[in-house]
């Protein structure tokens, strides 16, 4: 339930955080447990919401105890009038910020993958049903700094929670949480959102080995049918993993944002990319330069098939095929179930 | 402001150093008469620099240039203050300390420490100052600080047009009027103190009042005064004008200029017999930091242990009035003595200085010899009074060496004070017992209230003198030179001495108006501010607890709080809720949940069609009314409307609907 919002929590002397670390971990299995499997849309309901005072909110109480105190030794009325109103403002605080996320919905959740050594992006969808607008909403996964976002009445909002992938494979998110601490900051009300969150990390794109025209063993190939008259058709923005010789550096030079020449081609050339073709002892290196090649012979519209030591993909083109054949680069050696 | 028209972003990002501010700010206002002026410029100007930077331009001090600027206003503080505790010296230091917290203001924790101060501050106040018309400043301050908070928490909410001051006001109010009933509630029944844990440092600043010596001239300060002395309530009737002689310090010693108290003179009372009625009323003193408690004419005992009632029939307090004081008491304005006066208290009350007022002397010993008894020599003096053609006058003529000759011989004006002095040495010269009493005469009725207010500039100073048959006899010489003092206030009176400004005050309308401004405070004082043990005890009693249990009181307490804080929460709800659907999505609502009981529910992407063939799917056995309702429903939602027979329509599926009864096992024959 730390949110490490403040970088300065980490620095300071806590002598007792590897028992926090325990009792944290022992609440999140009783919480899982207790609310089981969450299958958005999630509404938030008050059994699986959980508040208690902040810090701020203790020092309050403590602020509440001194004016009590002096109110009652000097037998102040105004004082301790003065003190009962703040109290019984905390409490009505408590039952805001309780509102402030009760009822809320978690309609998507999702993380779409990503290549590795880059951030992907937990993408959360909430939905404020009610007719008062949900302010200060943070949304975090358990290693991840918070972000706020302020809901008004109705409306539905996606955020993304950025999502470090630093090697291939699957990062998995076992649950994230979703708090509040509006209005005042003296409760914290939160959830937990338990949708098993799979982010599928692909290699990350490198190599500079020329890709296999009809190279390897090449099964079925066809020779290409307009070979060099691909159609130029239009700028868009730089995704990971393009080219960099598709990269119109000339209008880069010209202050324009990173744009990437895209050339729409019939099918012109097929390939076939052998993970035993490959030389190179390290299979890091091998799974990225085949990602490399999936990469740019989609992005040339080219039909391109993909054989690993337990898995053939035949040659086929589209998004669909580009995510099995790199799911497949992901996962390996397991077998792509995806 | 001149951040008003940041763009949105820098606006919300300043917003809450803003709000704090105002919040700490308002909180050093409400200071403003206990702080030194220096303290409360050094805080703003701390504050203006602070906002002048808020936008991350400027320099900060490091940790050392503040930490030698904490020690130098620490002692700057203790020099003003000679110590750090007590209200004054702890509210300037706290002003001082988180002006200077301002400068490593950065976080949203300090925010949050800033205007937890401005609640110390505004804590402060309330303690220092309860009255009626402050209590509107404390509440606005009260939420001012809530309001920071609010921005604090959730900046975004600071970026709307003056730093989201209408939203964030609005949604700190709503969460402060709900809180009010409880803390009504709580301000009723929670339990007091019969004492305190520690002694408090009081006030230092001097009030104006009743001193415990009188120069004939120094009356003349205090009429100026227009503020209340003590408010008084009877039970019963109330003595006419001129019976409401108010007892103040009596005076013995005279050293020919100056009337003292006697100095350590315990004696026993003089033992008295009580002619007439006896008044019974309560007082309620302002502050005055003087041990005196006012009375009417004679008290017949004292009111309060801490309270003696001395020989000369004073209320003398252990402790001087520094919160305002309620009490009850009992008085007669008639008395005789039942015993001869005794020989020391005769010497003590004729004596006069050794040489001086000569004139005055050699007057009294003639008029005496011409007056057969002490009573006719007491109405010869006053017929001479009446008739030297005496005025009575808020600004005489300065006296001389001699004042008493002076007042007699040569100015012929004065005050109560002159004349009161003058006939006491009259009286002492012919060697009658006689004194000085300093008081108030009078008080001006509040109507609406239904007490009378009795203010400083209502004092006054009368004789006492013994006569051989009644004992002491108060006898008042001011009534003989301005017989109309004794009906009406000096400031009616002397007109002619007033100010434009004064004259206006005392319209009859503004009269008015004040005297209900004067009864809400003395409401507000009786029942808020003296609300304490002793009066929650008669409020519990009232509601039939004769012997209040803690136990029983903390559980009505419980339950109240359980019951508020159910409302609260049901209200917090209902104003969030979309508005209710119409009967055709109730019915289907139900209808929906009547089928989720039998079959899995509704996804929200089914529509009504597709849920009775997933329903059916599951009992075939209801398909046919399954149907039959679903189609129905469809067919009403999305199919034409007959405005003639709609309503009837939406109404007869909602009977089916309510109707309808799902048997729970597919034990009937599967239909087809």
């Amino acid at each position: 339930m730390v949110t490490t919002s403040e970088p300065a929590a980490a620095r300071r002397w806590q002598p007792f955080a590897p028992l926090a670390t325990a009792v944290r971990a022992a609440t999140a299995r009783w919480m899982r447990r207790r609310q089981g499997l969450d299958h958005p849309p999630v509404r938030l309901e008050r059994r699986r919401i959980y508040i208690l005072p902040t810090g701020v909110g203790m020092a309050f109480a403590g602020l509440l105890f001194l004016m009590l105190l002096a109110g009652l030794n000097y037998a102040n009325s105004l004082a301790l009038l003065l003190t009962f109103l703040l109290g019984a403002f905390a409490l009505v605080v408590m039952q805001l910020c309780h509102r402030n996320l009760l009822g809320t919905e978690v309609t998507a959740v999702s993380a779409p993958p990503v290549f590795a050594h880059s951030t992907g992006a937990v993408r959360l969808s909430v939905a404020n049903r009610s007719v008062a607008a949900r302010w200060r909403l943070q949304a975090s996964l358990p290693q991840g700094a918070p972000l706020a976002v302020d809901l008004p009445a109705g409306e539905e909002l996606r955020l993304e929670l950025p999502l470090p992938a630093p090697t291939r494979g699957v990062v998995r998110i076992e649950r994230l949480s979703l708090a509040t601490a509006h209005p005042c900051g003296l409760f914290r009300a939160w959830t937990w959102v338990h949708a098993p969150i799979e982010m599928l990390v692909y290699p990350r794109p490198r190599g500079s080995l020329p890709m296999p025209t009809l190279g390897g063993r090449h099964v079925g190939a066809r020779m290409h049918l307009e070979a060099g008259t691909d159609e130029w058709s239009g700028l868009r923005p730089f995704r990971d993993g393009d080219s960099s010789r598709q990269v119109d550096w000339k209008a880069y030079a010209r202050e324009a944002p990173l744009l990437v020449k895209e050339y729409a081609q019939e099918s012109s050339e097929l390939r076939l990319f052998d993970f035993a073709a490959l030389t190179d002892p390290d299979t890091e290196a091998r799974l990225s330069q085949l990602a490399r090649w999936v990469v740019d012979a989609e992005a040339h519209g080219e039909r391109y098939g993909l054989v690993l030591p337990q898995l053939q993909l035949s040659p086929d083109r589209g998004p669909e095929h580009r995510h099995r054949c790199l799911a497949a680069l992901a996962l390996f050696p397991d077998i792509g179930r995806r | 402001m001149a951040q008003a028209n940041l763009p949105a972003d820098e606006r919300h990002a300043v917003a809450p150093l803003i709000w704090a501010c105002a919040a700490f700010t308002g909180g050093m206002l409400l200071n403003v008469d206990r702080v030194p002026v220096w303290a409360v410029a050094a805080a703003l100007a701390l504050v203006g620099w602070r906002l002048a930077t808020a936008g991350g331009r400027g320099w900060y001090p490091g940790i050392f240039v503040r930490a030698v600027l904490a020690l130098a206003l620490v002692a700057v503080v203790l020099a003003k203050f000679h110590t750090l505790n007590g209200l004054a010296a702890g509210t300037t230091l706290l002003l001082l300390m988180a002006g200077l917290k301002l400068l490593e203001t950065r976080t949203p924790r300090d925010q949050f420490v800033l205007t937890g101060v401005a609640l110390f501050l505004l804590l402060a106040a309330c303690l220092g100052r309860q009255d009626l018309w402050r209590v509107p400043l404390y509440a606005l301050e009260a939420w001012l600080c809530c309001a920071a908070l609010v921005v604090i928490a959730c900046p975004t909410l600071g970026a709307g047009p003056a730093f989201g001051a209408g939203r964030t006001l609005r949604i700190a109010g709503r969460a402060l009027l709900p809180a009010v009933p409880l803390a009504l509630l709580l301000f009723a029944f929670f339990p007091r103190l019969p004492g305190a844990f520690w002694a408090i440092p009081q006030g230092e600043e001097a009030l104006t009042g009743l001193g415990d010596s009188m120069s004939p001239g120094g009356i003349t300060r205090l009429v100026a005064s227009y503020d209340i002395a003590f408010r008084v309530q009877f039970a019963g009737s109330a003595p006419a004008a001129e019976e409401r002689y108010w007892r103040g310090p009596v005076l013995h010693d005279f050293d020919g200029s100056t009337w003292r108290r006697a100095a350590g003179a315990l004696r026993a009372r003089q033992p008295l017999t009580y002619l007439g009625v006896p008044y019974r009323y309560r007082v309620t003193l302002e502050p005055s930091r003087r041990p005196w408690w006012f009375a009417l004419d004679t008290p017949a005992r004292s009111p309060d242990t801490r309270v003696l009632l001395t020989y000369d029939y004073q209320l003398l307090a252990t402790e001087p009035v520094d919160d305002a004081i309620s009490f009850e008491a009992l008085s007669y304005t008639h008395t005789q003595a039942a015993a001869p006066l005794d020989p020391a208290a005769r010497r003590q009350d004729s004596a006069l200085p050794r040489s001086g007022n000569p004139r005055t002397r050699a007057l009294a010993l003639t008029l005496r010899r011409q007056a057969s008894t002490d009573d006719a020599y007491v109405q010869a003096v006053l017929d001479y009074l009446r008739a030297g053609g005496f005025v009575y006058s808020l600004t005489p003529e300065p006296l001389g060496a001699d004042e008493v000759d002076d007042l007699l011989f040569r100015t012929r004006e004065g005050f109560c004070g002159h004349y009161a002095s003058a006939f006491v040495t009259l009286m002492r010269a012919a060697d009658i017992p006689a004194r000085v009493v300093t008081g108030y005469l009078g008080g001006e009725w509040n109507p609406i209230g239904g007490y009378f207010v009795v203010r400083q500039s209502d004092a006054h100073a009368w004789a006492e003198v013994w006569l051989a048959e009644r004992g002491w006899t108060r006898v008042d010489p001011t009534a003989v030179v301005a017989p109309e003092r004794l009906q009406r206030g000096i400031l009616d009176l002397l007109t002619d001495e007033l100010s434009t400004s004064e004259r206006l005050l005392r319209a009859p309308w503004l009269t008015r108006l004040w005297q209900r401004w004067d009864a809400a405070n003395t409401w507000w004082a009786n029942h808020v501010i003296r609300f304490d043990y002793a009066a929650q005890l008669r409020l519990l009693q009232r509601f039939g607890v004769r012997s209040p249990d803690a136990r029983y009181l903390g559980w009505a307490l419980m339950l109240a709080l359980c019951a508020w804080l159910a409302l609260v929460t049901w209200q917090i709800g209902r104003s969030r809720r979309p508005a209710r659907r119409d009967a055709l999505a109730r019915s289907y609502a139900r209808l929906c949940r009547k089928l989720a009981r039998i079959a899995p529910p509704r996804a929200p992407c089914q529509g009504p069609l597709s849920f009775a063939a997933a329903v059916s799917a599951h009992r075939p056995d209801l398909r046919e009314r399954v149907y039959a309702l679903l189609e129905r429903y469809a067919q009403l939602r999305y199919g034409p409307v007959v405005p003639a027979t709609h309503a009837r329509a939406v109404e007869e599926f909602r009977r089916a609907v309510v109707r309808l009864s799902l048997p729970r096992r597919s034990d009937t024959q599967p239909s087809s």
